[in-house]
């Protein structure tokens, strides 16, 4: 049997948020306790198709039964967007563990968060452990129009309460909100959040330029995740009984890129202790960094999960 | 004191003599792989089989594709959690490491090839856990080294029975 590599989850529900988003929810298949999320963070979903993509997560974080996304069909994208506008209510979806790029500053006094259209998602759970938490904060939410807004049953209680702002600008931009004016004069503690089309982030990002190390976070989708423990640099693995060339990308551990080149190895704790992945190199010198191979036997073998190359090039015994 | 009072007080007298008598903690299963562990007042273990509900049982597991007849039931040591709590300041709750019975009083690393019993239940230890870089991606904690040499016990279940929390461990 294969691996299993994802968490398993089922559409439980299924509704258009506009004429051009859906709003997922997705559940284990029994309804158990779904690996825990942070406000911010995102997942990786498996579609039809063998598209892979980035979605935030836009529930409540205390609500462990349920992932929410909310994607925008993109018109002659890649595909992504239109396999999940095809999924239906019990279709199985695969998705990675949560991660967070895109994580709240527990130190900020006050968060100006600005979202573009469909990427309002992620600051959907930041909002609801914002308001426990007593923090201060204003959701600016800019869209084209007020039919072109999603989530609006989210949004009400927060115009309600004075703590978001929606400025539809009928697609002229410099009809919508003011970025340069809002970001102008930072307070001490004040952060800013921007997730949204690259113009609106490139807006900002200009806009607070001027603000102090640390305090602009945006979230861009797109840029592949580094694994942990990965080379620096490229390097090419030579498999000297298969007669092979198998590249280890930056950021790519040599086992990740043994398998992903379909080379049958073993791996287990893919920490360099256990052992079971431990390979003979004919030529070459490796980084070990593993914890179990002797003096002497590191003349002879390496561990994929964790060894680096000293140079460009290394000859397995495989 | 004579020869007599030494032989009845001698540690490893007979074979009758108990070296040691754990107990139960908490119980943990999870139905597939990553999901969280849930803590129960009672597993049902299963001769031959595994824990019923547990991802192991189903070949729902993280490691299910690579079968192994000695990881039935897997146990961890409450000490083990205390010392990370006590000496690196790291809090691992005993549903969070994933194996499926947490004891106390049970010296896990010095049983591999014995017979234990757990309240109803007799089963064989196989093999010590290892730790593997799972637990981190699952729990977001810097655990993984802390975690070498004391990840707990994997066995296989010679004796079904309902165990409950409390129930004693005792040696066979």
């Amino acid at each position: 049997m294969m691996a299993i590599t994802h968490v398993t989850t089922v559409v439980r529900s299924r509704r258009m948020e506009t004429d051009r988003i859906v709003a997922l929810e997705l559940e284990d298949p029994d309804r158990w306790q779904l690996p825990p999320f942070t406000a911010g963070a995102h997942v990786d979903v498996v579609l039809p198709g063998g598209y892979v993509r980035q979605y935030s997560l836009c529930s409540d974080p205390v609500n462990d039964r349920c992932y929410r996304i909310g994607v925008l069909e993109v018109q002659d994208g890649r595909g992504g967007s239109a396999a999940v506008h095809r999924l239906a209510v019990g279709d199985n979806v695969p998705v990675s563990l949560p991660r967070n790029h895109f994580p709240l500053a527990t130190s900020a006094g006050r968060h100006i968060l600005i979202a573009g259209g469909i990427g309002v998602t992620p600051f959907l759970s930041m909002v609801p452990v914002l308001r426990r938490m007593g923090s201060r904060f204003i959701l600016h939410v800019c869209t084209r129009s007020e039919t072109a807004t999603p989530f609006r049953s989210a949004l009400t209680p927060l115009l309600a309460d004075h703590l978001a702002c929606l400025h539809h600008d009928d697609g002229d931009p410099s009809r919508g909100l003011d970025v340069r004016r809002l970001l102008a004069a930072p307070k001490l503690g004040d952060h800013v959040y921007c997730c949204g089309p690259t113009p609106l982030m490139d807006a900002v990002a200009q806009a607070a330029s001027h603000w102090p190390d640390g305090t602009v976070h945006f979230e861009r989708f797109g840029a592949p995740p580094m694994e942990v423990g990965g080379s620096e640099a490229a390097y090419t693995v030579e498999l000297a009984r298969s007669q092979r060339e198998v590249t280890v990308k930056p950021g790519q551990t040599m086992a990740a890129a043994l398998i992903a080149a379909g080379v049958a190895i073993d791996v287990s704790c893919e920490a360099g202790t256990c052992g079971t992945c431990r390979t003979r190199y004919l030529a070459g010198v490796p980084l070990h960094r593993d914890l179990v191979l002797r003096p002497a036997e590191r003349a002879e073998f390496l561990m994929p999960c964790v060894s680096g190359c000293a140079g460009a090039h290394l000859v397995l015994d495989l | 004191m004579n020869t007599a009072d030494v032989t009845d007080r001698a540690p490893f007298a007979g074979q009758q003599t108990q070296l040691w008598c754990g107990e139960v903690v908490s119980l943990h299963r999870s139905p597939r792989a990553f999901l969280p562990m849930g803590t129960f007042a009672e597993l049902s273990l299963v001769a031959g089989y595994g824990i019923e509900g547990d991802r192991y049982a189903t070949a729902s597991g993280f490691y299910s594709h690579k079968p192994e007849e000695g990881r039935q039931v897997t146990f961890f040591e409450v000490e083990t959690l205390e010392a990370l709590a006590r000496d690196h300041g790291v809090t691992l709750r005993a549903d969070e490491h994933r194996r499926n019975v947490t004891t106390r009083g049970v010296p896990l690393n010095h049983l591999v090839g014995k017979r234990f019993r757990l309240g109803g239940a007799v089963v064989e230890a196989t093999r010590l856990s290892v730790p593997c870089k799972h637990i981190e991606e699952i729990t977001g904690q810097t655990v993984f080294n802390l975690l070498l040499n004391r990840s707990g016990l994997n066995a296989r279940i010679l004796q079904g029975a309902v165990v409950r929390v409390g129930d004693p461990i005792l040696p066979l």
